[in-house]
C-alpha cells in the first residue's frame, strides 16, 4: 500500500515536472506569438511583460508586404516542390536497384550515397558555386532545384533502399514469372508498396528543403527569387530596429512547415525513424 | 484502396510543383505609390518606337530616407530615357557590403551599383571586376565640374572607374534639449568634453550612444582619437601600412579611449545594438551624444530632427593639425555588365548636376560637383561644409582608407578592446602581426 | 533473382544491365553535384584563388597559415563546445523524455509535439526568435529578469564574448532535443515488454531495469543519435550566421562560419577550401565509424 502511494506521488511529481518543462519549452514560440502582435515602441518602452495596450496585426502585414514575404513564400514552394519530386523519383530508382539486385559495385554505390548525406556542406560550397556559375544557372531557381535534388539523393536512397528490402520477394518473383518487365515491377508493384516510406520521406524532405538557408544564400542573388529563409535574413537587415516585424515575419515564414507538420505528423515521425533506427 | 487517393494526391502535388517551376519567377507588376515604396520594382514603361533596353541597378539605400531618394532618382532617369527598363534592387546597407562580393564574381553581375570611394572601390578595381568609365568622364566633361581631388579618388593607373556623387561629414551629434536641460554647451576641448560627460553621467544620462553590432562605428572613434592625438599624417600612414600598430603613439590613442570606456561614458552592451537602434535612446533623453556621419539624420524621426545638432570632435592636442572624416559615396559599373551602354548612360545621369542637386536637397549630403547651386543647401549642410573647410586634412574613414582585409582585423580588434580595455598590449601586438602579414603580401 | 540475359560471355556469366540502368541517372547526379565537388574542394585547398582570376597552386601553404590563425583555433574550440553539448544534453534529455512519455499519460501526444515542434522550424526562424529573446533591451530574457527584479543578471548575451557561443548552443539544443526524443521513443516502442516483466519478476527495481535492460537494448539508437549529433554539431552554420555572424570579434565563430567568411567575404577561396577540408577530415572519422558499423550490420543479414 505504502509502496503504491509513494509511486503515485513520484509519478505525480514527475508528471508535474514534465508539464513545467513542456511549458518552458513552448515559451519561446508563445512569446514570439505575443511579440508579433504588439508594437515595437511599446515593448522597448515598457518591457515584454507589460500589459499590451495595443494589439495589432500590422507587423504581420508589414512583413508580408514591404518585408517581402509575399514574394519569398511562393519562391520557397517553387524551389521545394520540384526538388522534392526529382529526388523522390531518382532515389526510388537507385533504391530499387540497390535493394533488389546484387551487382558489382552495389556496396560501393550504397556507401557513396550514405557518406554523401553526412558530408559537411561546406566542402561542397565553392565547387558547386563554380559549377552553377559555369552552367549559367547562377541566380536561377534551377540552381537550387537541381542541387537539392542531387544532394538529398543520399538520404532518400538510403532510406528507400532499406524499406524496399522488406518487401517480400515472392510478390516480385510472381510478377516476373508473369512476364512483367523490370520497369513494370518497379512502377506497378514496388512503388505502390513503398508509398508509406515515400510519404514519410516526402514530408521530411519537404521540411528540410523548404528550410534550407545556406544554399539559397550562396546560389541566389536577386531578391525576387529568394526563398523565405534567405528572405528572412534580408528582412532582418531591413527592419533592424523593429524586432516585432522580424518576429512576425519569422512566424509567417514558418507557417507552411507547421501546417505540413500538423497534417502529416505521423509521416514526419516515420520519416525520422526510418532514416535513423534500423528495425 | 486507401492507397490510391494518397498516391494521386502526392503525384498531383509534385506535378503542380513541376509546372510552377517551368513558369519561372512570378512577374510582379507593382504599382508604385508615393507613400509605400516596395523593395523591388520592375516597371514597364509605355511603348515608344525605340526598342526597349535593360538596366540592372543594385543599391544599398536600405534605410527609409535614402530608399525614397533612390527610387526617385531612378524615376528621374526613366523620364529622361523612357526606352530603358530598369530592374532596381535595394538591399539593406550592411547586407549589401556582403552581397556585392557575390555580385561581382558571378558571370551575370548587375550593371550599376552603389559603392564607397577609396580603398573599398580600389579593392574591386584591382581585381578587374569594375568597368573602365574614362570615356564617360571625358564625354560628360567632368574634368571641369569635378574638383581634382575627387577625380583622383576615382582614378587607378590613369583610368577612371568611379563616379563620386556625394560626401558627408562626421561629427559628434547631440540632443539639444538634453544639453539645454543640464545647461551644457557643445565642448571644444577634450577637458570640456570630459566635463560634459561627467555631468551627464551624474544626472543618469548615458553620455555617449553607440551601436557596435556592425563594428565600423567603433572605427569612427579610433579615427578621431588617433587623428586628434597623433595628427592626420601619422593616421594616414598607419592606414597605408607604413606605421605599426604596436607603435607607442597608437597605444596612446587607446589610452584616451580606455579612459572613456572605464569611466562608463559609453552605453552599456553597445555590441548588442545595430547603430540605428540607439537613436531612440537619444530621442527619449536617455543618451546624449553620438559620433556619427551626417546620415544619422536619415534615421532620426522627422519630428525629432530639429532637436539634433552637431559639433566638431573636441581638440585634444592643439598643436596637431585637424583631421576630419568626410567619406565619399558614388557608383560604379561591373566590368562584365550585361548592358554596358545603359550602364554608362545611367552613370552619366547619376553624376549630372540634376541628380546631385536632388540628393543634396533631399538627403542633405554635400554634392561633389562644383556647379551645384549652394542656395539650395540647408543650414545644416552649410555648417557641415564649414566644418570640413576648417580641417587641415580630410580622410575617407577607417575602412575606406586602409585595405578591406586590414579593416576587418582592425575593427574586430576594436570590438575586442571595447570589451577588454585591459588587453591593449596583446590586442595591438596581434593587430601588428596582422598588419605585417597583410601589407607584406601586397608588395 | 531473374535476370534479363543480354548476351553471354565466353565464361558463361550473364551481365545484368538492369540495376545499372536504374542507378545510372541518380548516381551520375550525385557524383556531379556531391562527390565530384568534394574532391574539387580538396584541390582548391592547395591553391590561392580569389574567385575571379584562375587558381594558383601553392601546395600546403593554406594549411600552414591555418595553424597560425587564431580564429581557426577559436572556431575549433567552439565546435568542440557544440559537439560536447550535442552529445550530452539532447541524449540525456531526449532519452529521459522518451522514457517518461512512453507511457500512457494524459496529453502525451501534445507534450511530445511541443518538444519536437522546434525541429520543423527552419534554423533562420529559430535564430531570429532566439535573437530577439536575447536582445538586451526588450528581449524576453532580460525583460523577464528585470520584471523579477533580477536586473544584475541581465547581460548582453549575444554581445558578450564569453556567453555568445553558449547562447547560440542553447537555441540549437532547444531544437535538437525533440528530434532525439522521437528517435528514442521509436526505439523504446520496439523494446519487448516481456523482457521488462522478466526483470520485474527477478526483483529488479526501476533503476536496475533501466540500466541493465532498457539502456543496452537502446544501444543501436544511441549510436545513431551520437553519430548524427556529432555530424550536425560540426556542420553548424545557420544559427551562428543569423545570430552573431561569428562575433563579437570572432568569439562565436565555428568552422563553417569561418570558412564562409574567408571564402565569400575575403575572397580567400583556397583558404576557405582548406578550412572546409579540415572540417571534412574531422567529420570523416565519424562517417567512417558509421559506415563500418553499417557494414557489420549488413553482414548479419
Amino acid at each position: 500500500m505504502l509502496r503504491s502511494n509513494a509511486r503515485k506521488f513520484q509519478n505525480g511529481l514527475l508528471y508535474t515536472l514534465v508539464l513545467a518543462l513542456t511549458l518552458g519549452w513552448l515559451l519561446p514560440l508563445l512569446a514570439a506569438l505575443v511579440t508579433a502582435v504588439r508594437t515595437n515602441d511599446e515593448i522597448l518602452a515598457r518591457g515584454f511583460w507589460s500589459l499590451p495596450q495595443r494589439v495589432t496585426l500590422g507587423n504581420l502585414a508589414e512583413a508580408w508586404s514591404r518585408g517581402g514575404l509575399a514574394r519569398y513564400l511562393p519562391n520557397s514552394f517553387i524551389i521545394t516542390l520540384p526538388a522534392l519530386a526529382g529526388t523522390l523519383l531518382l532515389s526510388s530508382l537507385a533504391a530499387y536497384a540497390l535493394a533488389r539486385f546484387r551487382f558489382p559495385g552495389d556496396r560501393l554505390i550504397l556507401y557513396t550515397f550514405v557518406a554523401g548525406m553526412m558530408l559537411p556542406f561546406q566542402i561542397l560550397l565553392l565547387p558547386v558555386f563554380r559549377l552553377v556559375d559555369a552552367l549559367h544557372l547562377y541566380d536561377t531557381y534551377w540552381a537550387l532545384i537541381i542541387f537539392h535534388t542531387a544532394f538529398q539523393l543520399g538520404f532518400c536512397t538510403f532510406v528507400l533502399r532499406n524499406y524496399m528490402r522488406t518487401v517480400p520477394g515472392e510478390i516480385l518473383e510472381a510478377a516476373r514469372i508473369d512476364g512483367c518487365s523490370e520497369w513494370g515491377i518497379y512502377s506497378r508493384i514496388m512503388m505502390p508498396l513503398s508509398l508509406p516510406a515515400l510519404a514519410a520521406i516526402a514530408t521530411l524532405e519537404f521540411t528540410w528543403i523548404f528550410n534550407d538557408f545556406l544554399w539559397a544564400l550562396v546560389l541566389l542573388q536577386r531578391d525576387a527569387l529568394k526563398p523565405v529563409t534567405a528572405g528572412l535574413a534580408t528582412l532582418q537587415g531591413q527592419y533592424i530596429m523593429d524586432w516585432t516585424v522580424i518576429v512576425a515575419g519569422s512566424l509567417e515564414a514558418a507557417l507552411p512547415t507547421v501546417v505540413v507538420f500538423i497534417l502529416l505528423q505521423r509521416y514526419f515521425i516515420q520519416g525520422l525513424t526510418l532514416g535513423a533506427v534500423k528495425g | 484502396m486507401k492507397r490510391i487517393p494518397l498516391f494521386l494526391a502526392i503525384v498531383a502535388v509534385l506535378f503542380s510543383g513541376l509546372l510552377s517551376a517551368c513558369a519561372g519567377p512570378a512577374p510582379s507588376p507593382v504599382v508604385i505609390k508615393e507613400t509605400v515604396p516596395p523593395v523591388i520594382q520592375t516597371v514597364q514603361v509605355v511603348a515608344t518606337p525605340v526598342p526597349k533596353t535593360q538596366l540592372v541597378y543594385n543599391s544599398y539605400a536600405g534605410d527609409p530616407e535614402p530608399r525614397k531618394a533612390d527610387i526617385e532618382l531612378v524615376n528621374m532617369f526613366k523620364q529622361k530615357n523612357p526606352n530603358v527598363e530598369v530592374t532596381h534592387s535595394i538591399v539593406a546597407h550592411e547586407d549589401f557590403k556582403q552581397a556585392i562580393r557575390a555580385y561581382l564574381t558571378s558571370s551575370t553581375p548587375p550593371d550599376v551599383m552603389t559603392w564607397f570611394a577609396g580603398n573599398r572601390a580600389r579593392f574591386f578595381i584591382d581585381m578587374g571586376t569594375i568597368m573602365d568609365i574614362s570615356d564617360v568622364w571625358q564625354k560628360e566633361g567632368w574634368d571641369k565640374t569635378y574638383p581634382k581631388g575627387f577625380k583622383a579618388l576615382s582614378t587607378v593607373n590613369g583610368k577612371q572607374y568611379f563616379v563620386p556623387t556625394s560626401y558627408y561629414w562626421w561629427a559628434v551629434y547631440y540632443h539639444k534639449p538634453t544639453f539645454q536641460k543640464y545647461g551644457l554647451q557643445p565642448p571644444k576641448t577634450w577637458d570640456e568634453f570630459l566635463a560634459v560627460c561627467e555631468t551627464l553621467k551624474s544626472k543618469g544620462v548615458t553620455p555617449i550612444a553607440i551601436g557596435t553590432k556592425a563594428p565600423w562605428t567603433a572605427a569612427g572613434w579610433f579615427d578621431y582619437l588617433n587623428m586628434r592625438v597623433n595628427g592626420p599624417d601619422f593616421h594616414i600612414n598607419l592606414m597605408l601600412g607604413k606605421e605599426k600598430y604596436d607603435d607607442p603613439r597608437v597605444k596612446k590613442t587607446f589610452q584616451y579611449w580606455k579612459l572613456l570606456l572605464d569611466k562608463g561614458y559609453f552605453i552599456d552592451n553597445a555590441a548588442s545594438y545595430a547603430w540605428q537602434e540607439v537613436i531612440p535612446f537619444m530621442v527619449q533623453g536617455k543618451a546624449a551624444m553620438y559620433l556619427m556621419g551626417q546620415f544619422i539624420m536619415d534615421s532620426v524621426p522627422k519630428e525629432n530632427q530639429k532637436d539634433f545638432d552637431f559639433f566638431r570632435f573636441p581638440i585634444i592636442d592643439p598643436s596637431m593639425p585637424i583631421g576630419e572624416d568626410a567619406p565619399t559615396d558614388g557608383y560604379f559599373a561591373a566590368a562584365k555588365a550585361p548592358h554596358p551602354e545603359q550602364a554608362k548612360q545611367f552613370l552619366a545621369f547619376l553624376g549630372s548636376k540634376d541628380a546631385q542637386t536632388y540628393i543634396a536637397k533631399t538627403l542633405n549630403r554635400v554634392p561633389t560637383r562644383t556647379d551645384v547651386d549652394p542656395s539650395i543647401f540647408a543650414p545644416e549642410t552649410l555648417k557641415g561644409i564649414e566644418l570640413i573647410k576648417g580641417a587641415d586634412y580630410v580622410a575617407q574613414f577607417y575602412d575606406r582608407d586602409t585595405t578591406p582585409e586590414m579593416a576587418e582585423k582592425g575593427m574586430a580588434a576594436f570590438q575586442e578592446f571595447w570589451a577588454n580595455t585591459n588587453k591593449i598590449d596583446s590586442i595591438l601586438a596581434q593587430l601588428e602581426k596582422d598588419r605585417a602579414q597583410i601589407f607584406a603580401s601586397q608588395q | 533473382m531473374a535476370r534479363i540475359a543480354l548476351g553471354r560471355r565466353r565464361t558463361g556469366h550473364r551481365i545484368n544491365l538492369v540495376p545499372y540502368l536504374f542507378v545510372a541517372v541518380p548516381l551520375l547526379m550525385f557524383l556531379v553535384w556531391v562527390i565530384g565537388p568534394m574532391f574539387y574542394s580538396f584541390y582548391l585547398s592547395l591553391t590561392s584563388w580569389d574567385g575571379v582570376s584562375p587558381p594558383r597552386f601553392i601546395g600546403l601553404r593554406n594549411y600552414a597559415r591555418l595553424l597560425e590563425d587564431p580564429i581557426f583555433f577559436t572556431s575549433l574550440a567552439n565546435n568542440l563546445k557544440w559537439l560536447l553539448s550535442f552529445i550530452t544534453v539532447p541524449v540525456a534529455l531526449g532519452l529521459g523524455l522518451g522514457l517518461v512519455l512512453n507511457r500512457k499519460l494524459p496529453g502525451a501526444r501534445l507534450i511530445k509535439a511541443a518538444f519536437y515542434s522546434p525541429y520543423i522550424l527552419s534554423l533562420i526562424v529559430v535564430g531570429l526568435i532566439w535573437g530577439w529573446m536575447y536582445h538586451p533591451a526588450g528581449g524576453l530574457i532580460n525583460s523577464t529578469l528585470m520584471a523579477l527584479g533580477l536586473k544584475s543578471l541581465a547581460k548582453g548575451w549575444l554581445s558578450d564574448a564569453r556567453l555568445a557561443t553558449w547562447c547560440i548552443i542553447v537555441a540549437a539544443l532547444w531544437r535538437q532535443v525533440g528530434y532525439v526524443m522521437i528517435l528514442y521513443l521509436a526505439g523504446l516502442q520496439s523494446v519487448d515488454p516481456s523482457l521488462l516483466d522478466a526483470g520485474k519478476v527477478d526483483g529488479c527495481n526501476a533503476w536496475q531495469q533501466f540500466w541493465h535492460i532498457i539502456l543496452p537494448l537502446l544501444q543501436p539508437v544511441t549510436v545513431v543519435v551520437v553519430v548524427i549529433s556529432i555530424i550536425d554539431s560540426l556542420r553548424a552554420f545557420d544559427l551562428v550566421f543569423v545570430m552573431t555572424r561569428g562575433g563579437p570579434y570572432n568569439s562565436s565563430s565555428v568552422m563553417a562560419n569561418f570558412m564562409y567568411i574567408e571564402a565569400f567575404n575575403n575572397y580567400k577561396m583556397g583558404y576557405g577550401a582548406a578550412i572546409a577540408t579540415v572540417l571534412f577530415l574531422i567529420s570523416a572519422v565519424f562517417i567512417y565509424a558509421y559506415l563500418s558499423r553499417m557494414f557489420a550490420n549488413e553482414l548479419e543479414y
